[in-house]
This record gives C-alpha cells, structure tokens and sequence, in this order.
C-alpha cells in the first residue's frame, strides 16, 4: 500500500518536525518545512464564483495570497472567525497559500516508530493525501500530505491544466 | 531539518556543470546574436580589425563554452568558424559574401544545436557537415559553388552610394542630392592656414555624418596651421565647398583633382594597414577594448558579458539584389560601424530578484501611505520631528521606487536588433531593394512589455515589406529610388512610448480598401474620415493585397496585432498616404505593473477598471434602462442603445444594506465595443500597481488581476474585454 511506503520513505530520513494544528475536535500535524509562517486572520477579498471553502485573497506583504478555511474544506460542525483564528502560509511549489485553522498548537518530532498507517475509512479527506496517524500518549495526530492536498482538483486553487 | 542536511551533501559530493548550462546557453544566444548583427553591419570592402575581431571573439566565447560543457558538435561548428575568422582578421583573406552568408548559415545551425541541448538533446541534430565543409573550403581560399559570380577578391573602388534615402531621412539639411553617375573622383583638400586648425576636423565629421558623400582620411602635412585630407567623393567641388562652408571659410579650401588611375592608396600613402579605402582606422581613434583576445577555452563563456563591444547599429542597410550580390547586399551606411561603447559594469540577475524587490518596494510605498494618512491628525508643533521625518520618508521611498522599476527597463535595441537579419532575408525572398532604419533605439521600455510587443512589431514590419514597398521597377517608375526605406523607431511621449513603423511604399488606397469593405458586407460609407477608413484594415480576416504570399497577404494579423496591443493598454493609429507610404504608431504604457485605474464600489466591494477604457460615467434612473425579451437590459446613452451589465450579479456581491443601489453607469469600450456597467459609486482614480492573481492562485472569469490598495487591502482589477465579450453571448 501507498502509504506505507511513503512511511519507509519518511522513516529513513529520520525523524521529521511536524507543526500541528486543531479544527475542531481533531488534530491535524503538517512538515514544518512547508510552512512558511503564521498570521492572524484578516477578512479577506472575496472572489466571486469560487468554492465557499476560498476565502479569497489578502495581501501579503504585496503578495496576492488565496486563503482557503480549512474547517470548511472538512466540514467542521462551526468556522467562527475570532482574534484567536490564525492563518497557516505554506508555501507549496513555489505557490504561497494561507490555510485558516483553529488554533496552532505546537511543532513536535515524531520518531519513526510512533507513525501508523492510516486505515482505509470513508471522510472528506483524499486518502492519497493522508501520510499516516502518529500517537502521542492518548493523543492523535492526522499527518496530512499537504503539499498533494492542495494541489488537489477539488482544491480549484491551481489552474486546471498543470 | 533531515531533508534539507540530505539535500547539501548529495550536492556537495559530486560537482555538476549542469547548473552552469543555463548561464551558457544564455551567453551562447547572445554571443550568436552580436556576430549576427556585426556581420550583417559589415562593410567587406571597409571591414576593420575591430569589427573581425569582435566576430571572432564572439565564434570563440561560444566555442570555448560549448568545449566546456561537452557540447561537441556546437564546438566543431564554432571552430571551424573561428578559423575561418581567424583568417579574416590576420587578413589572410578578404572577405566576401560567400563567407558571410556561411557565417550567418552556421550561427543559425549553432543556435539549432543549441536549442536541442537545451531541450535536454532530444530530436534530430540539424546537419552541419555541409557547413563545415563549405568554411572548410573558404579558409583553404577556394570559391565555393554557391558563391554568386561576383569577384569578391577585388575591392570595389568605392564604397557604394545607395543610401541617400537614408540620409534625407536623417539629415534632411544637410543631405545632398546623389549624384546621377556612379564616377568617384580621388581629391586632395588642403584647408588652411586656419588660426585653430581643429576647426577642419570638423569636415571630418561632415563626411562620417553624411551618407553617400565619400570617404575621407587625414594626411601628413608638414605645416602646422593645414590639415590636409585624401577624398574620395562622386560630389561636385561645388556641393564640397557649399557643405564645407558650414565650418571654414571657402578662400581656405583648396581642391586638387589626383589621379583617378587605381592606384592603392597604401602606395601613395603608406599609412594604412587595412583595406583599401579603410576610413575609420584614422577616423576613430577608439582603443581596442580592452577584452583578451584568446581566453583560456575553459572560461570562453563569461567574457560576453560586461565590457564586450556592444556596436550600436543605428542604421543598417538592407539591400537584396537577385543574387545577393556585393555591391547592394552591403549597402550598409557608415554610421553602422560599430562604435565602441564605454565599458559599463553590469551583473546578471534573475528576474524574479527584481520583481521581488518591486514587490517589496510596493509593500513599502503602501506602508508609508498608511503612515501618511494615519500622522495627519498629529499636531505639527508637538511632533515636528517624526513629520518632519515621515516627509523624508516619503521623498525616500517614490526616489527608491522609481530607481527599482527602472532596473526592469531594457532599451528598444533589443527587439530592434532582430529586424535587419529578417528584413534582409524577407528583402532578397521577394526581391525587392530596402534600407532599414531604426532611430531611438535607445528608449527604455518595461521587460515585459518588451517580449510582447516584439510579434505585432513583427508582423508589422513584414507587411511594410511585403504590401508597402514595391519591387526597384516599379519604384523607379514611380519616380522614387528604387531601394525602398522601412524606418523603426520608438520615443517617449509623457506617460507612455511610441512606436512607429514607416514605409516610403505605395501607401493604402482609401477605394481599394472601402471597395473591400463593402465586398465583405462592412457597413460603410463614402463620408468616412481617412483615420476611421485606415482602421478597417484592422477587422479580421481584411486584407486588400492581390497576391496572399507566404509572408503576409491572407488577412490574418493586422486584427491580432491590434488585440494584441490592446491587451498591453495600448493603442493603434496609421496614417497614410496613396504613392508615399504609409506610418502604423503604437503608444503603449511605459510598463505592465502600474496603471491608472478607476475604482468603482459595488456593495461592500471595490473593483478597479482599467481608468484606458472608461469611456464616460452617468447616473441613471430606473426607467431609462429597458430589457429585451425579459432578459438583456439596455440603456439608451444619447443614440446609442448598449447592454448593461450589474456588476453585482457578475460577482454575486453580498447586499447587508439595502437602501443603497447601483444607479450609475460606467461606459467602457473594449475590442471596439462598448457596455455600460451598473455600480453603486465612483470612487476615484489613482495609479495601481497590477498584481498577478495567477502566481498563487488561479484566473478568475472577468479579472484581469489584483492590486493592493491604500489601506492594504486587495482589489481586483475587472477585465473589461471580458465583459464586454461576455455581453454578446
């Protein structure tokens, strides 16, 4: 299966720094290299006839930054937008992206050893975009392959033709 | 941390050339590019040691790099190339057109090798052994069978007066009439005894300036208040002294008719080392650059770069006899001679470093507009300094962003430089006789700009020579010279650059074109004015040529290069006039990333519309817009029905406060067609800076892009010919 030998892949080059993140109840860990820094939300420019997951566009820093709610992408129960909403920018590709979460928790080093494959359940999330599930004590992290998530069709964040 | 530590090792471990290839391949085009345009300037009776030694310099920087990387087959073709250059600069050999049109042959083949090892070495290799054989043949000093029965070894005794058109272009005043026979008289002028005998330096001038008038060259003289010069020259002694006069007086000059006999002049003056009739060996007293002549082959590639001899070919000739022959072929002026430019330190630098630095320079006008706005409640006497210090601020930051956006400005030689090479092949194709000029070429234009106005340019440019001039016989019935003149040349003009390309061809017939019109079901009239006549041309598929050629002629372009001007914000106009030519003007914004805008306020939103194709702007009541069939809703603007779009339906525009309502329209016009859009209010007009929605995201129907406004907010710019098209379906 796919996903396990993206873990043999991940496990030989050691252990990975993991920056993690909550929407909602779950808790979410995502390659800190991909991340280029974290803002608090502002309202965004809408742009007309997009996906209601696309928030729009903000400036950053003269760059002109899609934002996309990543509680809508996953259909969280809520997406409240408050002064503790953060803004994740990844930068994917040569691609800036700001994804919005509930909160930032923390970067953390997940050994080899703790990641899990992820078994196949039916969700909203690309299967191929799930690297694996990490435990920490009780606590689980969905690994996302974020980098494969957002360059997804359904994302309609890159032009159609690649 | 684990990825980026694996990536420096393996990278460190095994040196690779392959990162340098880009830098090669760019130097390479370059290097190719310059020996192009050196041999098409050079003048085979006249070629100095400085004009063949920047060509070989330039067969051996590409061949030094191409052995470098391992490029064989581009370093054999080099090579034999530089042997035969070799030849020419030891003056070995004389050159000949044969020499030239292999030269030019073998850098179109070095750029097809190239372009296939660029291309990762995929494809067919074009052929190259008949190239090599053909210099081959050169060097060792035989005729090739190619070679046009033109006796290239015997230099003409005059360098060719056949560019007289291009002088009355330029020297309109001081141009004098070509002489009607072809007769070159050998001269010695003495001028003096003058007080300052540098004044007769100034005939010097006269000669280099002056198209077509003759050569001149200095000659020891033993009194110091006399300069004497050796001329030949087909101009009467009257039209000398007449030009002459303009500097010293006419009882200083003396005219002395010498023997007219072929004698080579290095006998009669033993001062010359070049060939015969070589004038610029004592006219320009330039030093040779200073660049070494043979680099180690290892570091060939990187001394194309700064410092190399850049000739600035502000008028080359562009003849075609039926076989290319000599004489015509070269008829190239003398200002065309490379005139070596001052050594100018510059750095190669990857463009998207200047646009992140424009980038980041935008940021920084933004923040200190914000600063700006938000100190304008202070109380100037309590914070005198941190005003007086914002004040500098501003002054520093528009001095910084005028500066970085000028790094992005190329001058207009780099798309005018492709045009002789073109122009020659076009002319010898169709066989017709045409001097190209360029003027301006010095106009600094946006980068950007330049790549995309480089295809309607042209496509311009061939249809001058296609449709405008006419074939040397007919010119010559026509009363005109039967080399034909196509002029380029670019200005600043305000806030924008025009680009203007002039034939002295037969010029557009107003029937010929009106006839068309009415044969294609155009609705026109006999009352048009000739402007609005001239713009037909650009419909589709319109063409008035007899003939449709394979070069121009079906009707495709002239409507595709108005699109394609239009999609840069600018604008086309031609002027013409039947029998003498005719003048197509471009105007185009200085750059691509600022432009002045309108912005419009729909609900909470603000669009920006291009401020080029706001027509005008009205308030509106509800009953004077009316619908046709319940759907499409049309406003009566004076005569004139047009559709209207609600911008807030295009954007689904969320409404929380609904006392308000769009109840003005703009008018803009695009592709030729104009729409009134329904907005809420004007909001003013500023200039923006275009920001592209596509590098991080995606193209959004009806957007052109975005721009970040005054309080740091985006706002996108609305695609007006989109608009528009979208109000035909």
């Amino acid at each position: 299966m796919g996903a396990m030998e993206r873990i043999g892949e991940m496990t030989s080059a050691g252990a990975r720094e993991y920056l993690t993140f909550r929407l909602d109840q779950e808790e979410y860990g995502i390659d800190i290299l991909k991340v280029q820094e974290i803002r608090g939300y502002e309202p965004p420019t809408r742009i007309a006839n997009a996906p209601n997951f696309i928030k729009g566009v903000v400036n950053l820093r003269g760059t002109i930054v899609p934002i996309v709610d990543m509680r809508l992408k996953f259909n969280c129960s809520k997406a409240e937008y408050d002064s503790f909403t953060v803004v994740i920018i990844l930068n994917l590709h040569s691609r800036i992206v700001g994804i919005v979460v509930d909160s930032v928790s923390d970067v953390m080093e997940l050994p080899p050893e703790s990641l899990k494959a992820a078994p196949d359940v039916d969700s909203v999330i690309d299967g191929d975009a799930v690297l694996g599930l990490g435990s920490l004590g009780d606590r689980m992290l969905i690994l996302l392959d974020i980098e494969k998530l957002m360059s997804g069709v359904d994302m309609a964040l890159a032009p159609d033709v690649v | 941390m684990a990825e980026a530590h694996q990536e420096s090792t393996s990278s460190a471990g095994d040196f690779d050339l392959s990162q340098f290839y880009q830098i090669f391949f760019e130097e390479a085009a370059e290097n190719l590019d310059l020996m192009e345009q050196m041999l098409l300037s050079l003048n085979l009776e006249t070629a100095d040691d400085e004009e063949l030694n920047g060509i070989f310099r330039c067969a051996h920087s590409v061949k030094g790099g191409a052995a470098t990387f391992g490029f064989s087959d581009v370093a054999e073709l080099t090579h034999q190339m530089e042997s035969l250059l070799d030849r020419l600069r030891r003056h070995e050999l004389q050159p000949n057109s044969a020499m030239v049109d292999v030269l030019l042959e073998s850098a179109d083949a070095g750029r097809g090798l190239l372009a296939r090892h660029q291309a990762g070495g995929e494809g067919d290799a074009p052929p190259t052994a008949d190239l090599v054989r053909r210099i081959k043949a050169l060097v060792a000093g035989e005729m090739v069978q190619t070679l046009p029965s033109a006796a290239p070894q015997q230099p003409l005794p005059t360098p060719v007066v056949a560019s007289a058109t291009v002088a009355a272009q330029s020297k309109a005043v001081l141009a004098p009439t070509p002489p009607p026979s072809n007769t070159t008289r050998s001269l010695e002028i003495r001028i003096g005894p003058l007080d300052h005998p540098a004044q007769a330096d100034a005939i010097k001038e006269l000669f280099r300036d002056i198209e077509g008038l003759g050569d001149i060259t200095v000659v020891a003289c033993n009194q110091a208040d006399t300069r004497v010069f050796a001329v030949e020259t087909s101009s009467t002694d009257a039209d000398l002294l007449d030009l002459f006069a303009f500097h010293v007086s006419r009882e200083q000059v003396s005219i002395k008719e010498v023997d007219n006999v072929a004698v080579a002049p290095e006998t009669r003056y033993g001062i010359f080392d070049g060939a015969a009739g070589s004038p610029e060996t004592s006219l320009y007293d330039d030093p040779p650059p200073g660049a070494p002549l043979a680099p180690p082959p290892g570091f060939g590639f990187f001394d194309g770069a700064p410092g190399a001899p850049v000739p600035v070919a502000s008028a080359t000739g562009v003849a075609a006899g039926s076989s290319g022959s000599t004489a015509s072929a070269r008829a190239v002026a003398k200002v065309a001679s490379p005139v070596v430019q001052p050594e100018a330190a510059t750095i190669r630098v990857a463009i998207s470093k200047v646009d992140q630095l424009i980038n980041l320079v935008g940021e920084l006008v933004i923040t200190q507009a914000m600063l700006a706005q938000n100190s304008r409640a202070l109380d100037p006497a309590l914070y005198q300094q941190l005003l007086t210090g914002l004040t500098d601020l501003d002054r520093n930051t528009r001095d910084l962003q005028e500066s970085v956006m000028s790094i992005r400005m190329i001058p207009m030689s780099i798309v005018f430089s492709r045009f002789p090479r073109m122009l020659r092949d076009l002319a010898n194709k169709l066989g017709k006789k045409v001097d190209f000029v360029t003027q301006g070429e010095a106009t600094e234009l946006d980068k950007g700009l330049v790549e995309k106005i480089t295809d309607p340019l042209t496509h311009l440019v061939r249809n001058s020579c296609d449709h405008g001039i006419e074939m040397p016989a007919d010119r010559v019935r026509a009363g005109k010279s039967e080399t034909g003149t196509i002029t380029l040349s670019a200005a600043h003009q305000g806030g924008s650059i025009v680009i203007e390309v002039r034939d002295d061809g037969h010029g557009m017939s107003r029937e010929k074109i009106l006839a068309k019109a009415r044969e294609r079901g155009m609705d026109v009239s006999d009352q048009m004015t000739d402007s609005e006549v001239w713009m037909l041309i650009f419909a589709p598929g319109f063409s008035t040529a007899e003939v449709v050629t394979d070069v121009s002629g079906r009707g495709v372009g002239m409507d595709v290069v108005k699109r394609n001007i239009a999609a840069l914000n600018g604008t086309v106009e031609i002027d013409s006039a039947e029998g003498y030519g005719m003048k197509v003007s471009i105007r185009l914004p200085l750059t691509l990333a600022i432009m002045d805008g309108m912005s419009v306020g729909v609900g909470d939103e603000v669009y920006i519309l291009p401020l080029s194709s706001v027509v005008e702007s009205f308030q509106v009541k509800s009953d004077a817009v009316s619908t046709v069939g319940q759907g499409a809703q049309l406003v009566k603007v004076r005569d004139e029905y047009m559709p209207v779009i609600e911008l807030e339906k295009v954007f689904q525009v969320p409404r929380f406060d609904f006392d308000k309502s769009s109840d003005i329209m703009v008018v803009i016009e695009a592709d030729g067609s104009r729409v009134a859009l329904l907005v809420d209010e004007l909001l003013g007009q500023q200039q923006v800076v275009v920001k592209n929605l596509e590098s991080n995201y995606r193209k959004v129907p009806n957007i052109s892009g975005a721009t970040i406004l005054g309080d740091g907010k985006v706002a996108l710019i609305l695609d007006t010919g989109a608009l528009v098209r979208r109000s035909r379906h």
